[in-house]
């Protein structure tokens, strides 16, 4: 116990929350001896009386002013610290017990957040010791999921699949993380919540919390959720610290989520200006988190303004490459074939990031400009005297049919592609109109393929 | 009357498993067709307008199933099996105490669960030795009434459609059916999981089309989202207050082919469940008056009760299977998309669960479902779910391409797929046909000038005649848009272009779609 107290006492004397914060890591990878010295012996009582002594004998002595109330909720945090870190020393095998587990670590640590949290709304915790609430957070997200990964491969949890007439493997699966989430909404709630004035207000850790459960409803797949807490912060709007206010970290990765979940309800532009943002002020080392931002900010601009990434764009991206690129190359080319080969080949990992569904409208993109090219190749009209010679403007239905055909690279009749074209016209990708008892199609004479310069 | 959903199932005021005094409130556009429960065979449907006592999530409030124990006679004097007096034993052994259960609480869980056994006479067959401890029950217990009080956000559910006016008389259709009375189904809720179908969670309010009121409570819909879930009502009661009950399941001791509906609230007794080889008669039975009669709101309470009597016998076979395949399909074809969406759930579990049946089949069914509710998520989901080798099998194939073209607004290839389509799929596009054929419509508006021959359009948009796709246009559009020329009639485009675009737009957003970029 004795590393902890000196941590604490330092800590608390300069008001530094982010090593108070430290105090309550577990990381058993990167220090094992020193939180086997903080178990101790195991010993309940000894420790109870080494807390003791710290916050009632020795801190006061110190100097250090801290009321009977907060002492009373910091002896109780640490006592759960305590509790759960002799957990996981079990659990991760570096104290000889075999009646640890995920499971058990995951119950234990939830105790440990529901103290810092109480410290805040009973035991008066002062705002600046927040980051001790992040770390609370952030672990124990991470012990739900190693716990539910646990579970999964119990013999319980097979046995309870065939025997359980209400066992649903779906809702199973995740069954801790799903807790876990409802504990994340609180620490949310006590930030947001804090009527203190600003200075001394929780509102400072709210983007962390809503970072860690952005993220726990992703992996929980449930964006609505998520939905519900934009909506919260946009109704708390008032008194709450914008969001540039916010170390950046923090601000991108809010912005990431928010771009994504925009993307995913199929509002692009919106999702286009988040993801944007995020894009610009994202760290340029943070190479995944960049990959990351454009894998939505690809498809996103490809269906907003029609373009597609460039190289040079991509290059530092080889995951990225392997993804776009063949679908930009026969989008460019107006290959229709290939643009379809390109998105079955990668399909898996379009519709594990959840991008197929867009991606897949770039057809139309490629369709538009194989349109073009007829057009083009159509060639000029006879120019009327002294005036531009323009491009012919009345083109068969046949020739468009062809055109597909040979892009396509299988049959299609003309009802099917006059239907095609239908849609291009009304998707503003061409302009004019088919006249179909004529067979042909009457192309606008200025801008007939806008923002293509024809 | 238009009443108004409670967030959650009260219990009735009595617990046993007489003819409960509730009724459920009526919706007022209703998403899925409501099946009132019985009351008493060779009585005409009649719909009932009792309005529910509502209150707040009673869930908390676990009536412990097996206090069934209470109606007993007292203290029967029981001569204990070595296996019973083990697992008590056990239970208060130093090396199990848990420090969060306390004395008593054991005392009582094993009482509760002795007593439970005794009642069904189990208590010799029950494995006892392999058996949870009452500490682990009673854990498990306060981790589900964690869940249930614990506040989820309402979310916005995915829902059902009600079922289309189905104008068509061909023989593959159904009419539309007799959504005469309000009736809501029969089913509770699952309220701690109200969190979860986490796949379903982007969308959008349910399309109700065909009903004059847009607007859909959101405790509706969030009804919906529990009745498609489905549990079918009696397998949550059975599972909340309770722990996972001990291994022994009930067998039946009910001789009679059909019996009622009606929604469990405690512990079923034996002599009113039906074993297994009576169920396999009954389900003849109503497979050939379903064919004979086609009364549904009979056929849909009896296959209710033969699901749940199937439930509470812990059987999960290849008849379990079959019943909920079967249920489906009628559904299916009544445009009973509540219904449908329970069996799913079901089906679902027990192909994962390795149980064997027409997986492809439903797997197909999902897909268009999806389609139908524009879950973008699930959709994605359920595309991730197939392996190649199903990908390629026919019914999913064609799902799948009507998913395609849709994303494309290629009507022209869906009105084709339209055409034939595998199972009973068919009746699952009806349900969104109307909003594609009225996209089609807009874009052709847009695109096809001055005018197009009638008889196009209805080729091109799947209409049994030229007559139908008249209709359809005057509905939306009026009569002014349609002109006749000598020898065949033509529909104007150029000034139609507007009101469709109109129509469509809200079409679509009642399914919340973002239109196309």
């Amino acid at each position: 116990m004795d590393y902890l107290i000196q941590d604490f006492r330092a800590a608390y004397a300069e008001l530094r929350g982010d090593r108070l914060a430290e105090t309550l890591r577990p990381d058993v990878q990167a220090y094992p001896s020193k939180l086997l010295s903080v178990w101790g012996r195991g010993n309940y009582r000894d420790v109870k009386g080494d807390l003791s002594f710290l916050f009632y004998n020795n801190l006061p002595r110190s100097g250090l002013s801290i009321s009977r109330d907060e002492a009373a909720g910091w002896i109780e945090v640490y006592l759960a610290y305590w509790k759960a870190l002799g957990l996981i020393l079990a659990a991760e095998g570096i104290r000889d017990n075999d009646q640890s587990s995920w499971e058990k670590v995951y119950e234990a640590w939830k105790d440990l957040t529901l103290q810092i949290i109480r410290g805040y709304t009973n035991h008066d915790f002062e705002n600046w010791t927040i980051p001790c609430l992040y770390i609370a957070g952030k672990y124990l997200r991470q012990f739900a999921i190693r716990a539910d990964e646990e579970r999964k491969n119990s013999n319980e949890y097979s046995d309870a699949a065939v025997m359980q007439d209400d066992f649903d493997p779906e809702s199973e699966e995740h069954k801790l993380l799903e807790d876990c989430a409802r504990h994340l909404n609180r620490i949310f709630q006590t930030c947001l919540n804090d009527r203190a004035p600003l200075e001394e207000s929780r509102k400072w850790g709210i983007y962390y919390a809503i970072n860690l459960l952005f993220k726990t409803y992703f992996k929980l797949n449930s964006a609505s959720l998520s939905k519900n807490v934009l909506m919260a912060i946009s109704a708390g709007r008032g008194d709450m610290p914008t969001l540039d206010k916010f170390p950046k970290s923090q601000q991108v990765t809010f912005k990431y989520y928010e771009g994504v979940l925009s993307f995913l309800e199929e509002n692009y532009v919106e999702a286009e200006k988040h993801l944007t943002m995020a894009w610009h002020m994202c760290h340029k080392d943070a190479k995944r988190n960049l990959e990351l931002i454009l894998t939505y900010l690809v498809p996103c601009h490809l269906l907003t303004t029609h373009t597609l990434p460039s190289p040079q764009l991509l290059e530092p991206f080889p995951r990225l490459q392997r993804l776009f690129l063949p679908l930009a190359t026969a989008i460019k080319k107006a290959d229709l074939r290939a643009f379809d080969i390109a998105l079955r080949d990668g399909e898996d990992e379009f519709i594990r990031r959840r991008i197929y569904l867009t991606l897949e409208r770039g057809r139309d993109i490629a369709l538009r400009n194989l349109l073009r090219r007829v057009f083009i190749a159509g060639g000029f009209e006879e120019a009327k005297d002294g005036a531009q010679p323009v491009r012919r403007t009345r083109v068969p239905v046949a020739e468009f049919t062809a055109a597909v055909k040979i892009s396509g690279g299988e049959d299609i009749d003309s009802d099917e592609v006059e239907c095609l074209m239908a849609n291009m016209i009304y998707k503003n990708l061409m302009k004019g109109y088919i006249a179909h008892e004529r067979g042909f199609v009457v192309l606008s004479k200025n801008g007939a393929f806008p923002g293509t310069g024809v | 009357m238009i009443p108004v959903h409670s967030m959650s199932w009260a219990e009735s005021a009595s617990p046993s498993l007489q003819a409960p005094s509730y009724t459920y409130p009526s919706t007022m556009s209703p998403a899925y067709t409501p099946v009132s429960v019985r009351q008493g065979f060779g009585q005409a449907y009649t719909p009932q307008s009792d309005y529910y006592a509502s209150s707040t999530n009673s869930f908390n409030s676990p009536t412990m199933a097996p206090s069934s124990s209470d109606q007993q006679p007292q203290q029967q004097k029981f001569d204990w099996p070595d296996s019973v007096r083990s697992y008590v034993q056990r239970s208060f052994q130093s090396s199990n105490v848990d420090p969060s259960v306390s004395d008593t609480e054991i005392k009582a869980k094993l009482k509760e669960t002795i007593r439970y056994t005794q009642d069904c006479g189990t208590m010799y067959t029950t494995d006892w030795d392999n058996m949870p401890l009452p500490q682990v029950m009673i854990k498990t217990q306060r981790r589900q009434e964690l869940m249930q009080s614990a506040a989820a956000p309402p979310t916005v559910a995915e829902s059902d459609r009600p079922t289309t006016v189905s104008a068509s008389s061909n023989p593959k259709k159904r009419k539309s059916s007799d959504l005469s009375g309000p009736e809501p189904l029969g089913t509770t809720t699952v309220p701690w999981r109200s969190g979860k179908t986490l796949e379903d969670r982007i969308t959008k309010p349910s399309n109700t089309m065909d009903s004059p009121l847009a607007a859909k409570s959101k405790f509706q819909k969030n009804a919906e989202k529990r009745l498609r879930r489905g549990d079918g009502g009696y397998q949550s009661t059975y599972r909340s207050p309770s722990p996972p009950l001990p291994t022994g399941p009930i067998v039946g001791l009910n001789e009679n082919l059909e019996k009622r509906y009606l929604r469990l609230t405690a512990a079923p007794k034996p002599s009113d469940v039906r074993p297994e080889h009576v169920l396999h008669k009954t389900l003849d039975l109503l497979k050939k008056k379903w064919r004979k009669d086609g009364n549904y709101n009979y056929i849909c309470d009896q296959f209710k009760s033969l699901r749940q009597d199937l439930t509470v016998q812990r059987i999960k076979n290849e008849f379990t299977v079959s019943v909920y395949e079967i249920h489906a399909r009628i559904a299916l074809e009544k445009g009973d998309l509540g219904e449908y969406n329970q069996c799913q759930t079901q089906l679902r579990a027990l192909y994962r669960a390795g149980v064997k049946g027409n997986a492809i089949e439903f797997k197909a069914y999902r897909i268009l479902y999806f389609i139908h509710t524009a879950n973008r998520t699930a959709l994605n989901d359920a595309i991730a779910d197939l392996t190649a080798a199903e990908k390629e099998e026919i019914p999913i194939k064609h799902a799948l391409s009507v998913r395609s073209a849709l994303a494309l607004g290629n009507y022209h290839k869906f009105f084709q797929l339209y055409l034939d389509v595998p199972n009973m799929g068919a009746y699952l596009i009806d349900m969104f046909v109307k909003r594609e054929r009225l996209a089609a419509l807009a874009n052709m508006c847009k695109a096809f000038k001055p005018d197009l021959k009638l008889r196009y359009i209805s080729e091109e948009l799947g209409f049994e005649s030229d007559t139908e796709a008249a209709q359809f246009i005057i509905d939306h559009a009026g009569h002014d848009m349609l002109q006749e020329r000598p020898d065949h009639v033509i529909f104007l485009t150029g000034k139609a272009g507007q009101l469709f675009e109109e129509a469509r737009a809200e079409a679509f957003r009642r399914v919340d779609l973002k239109g196309q970029i």
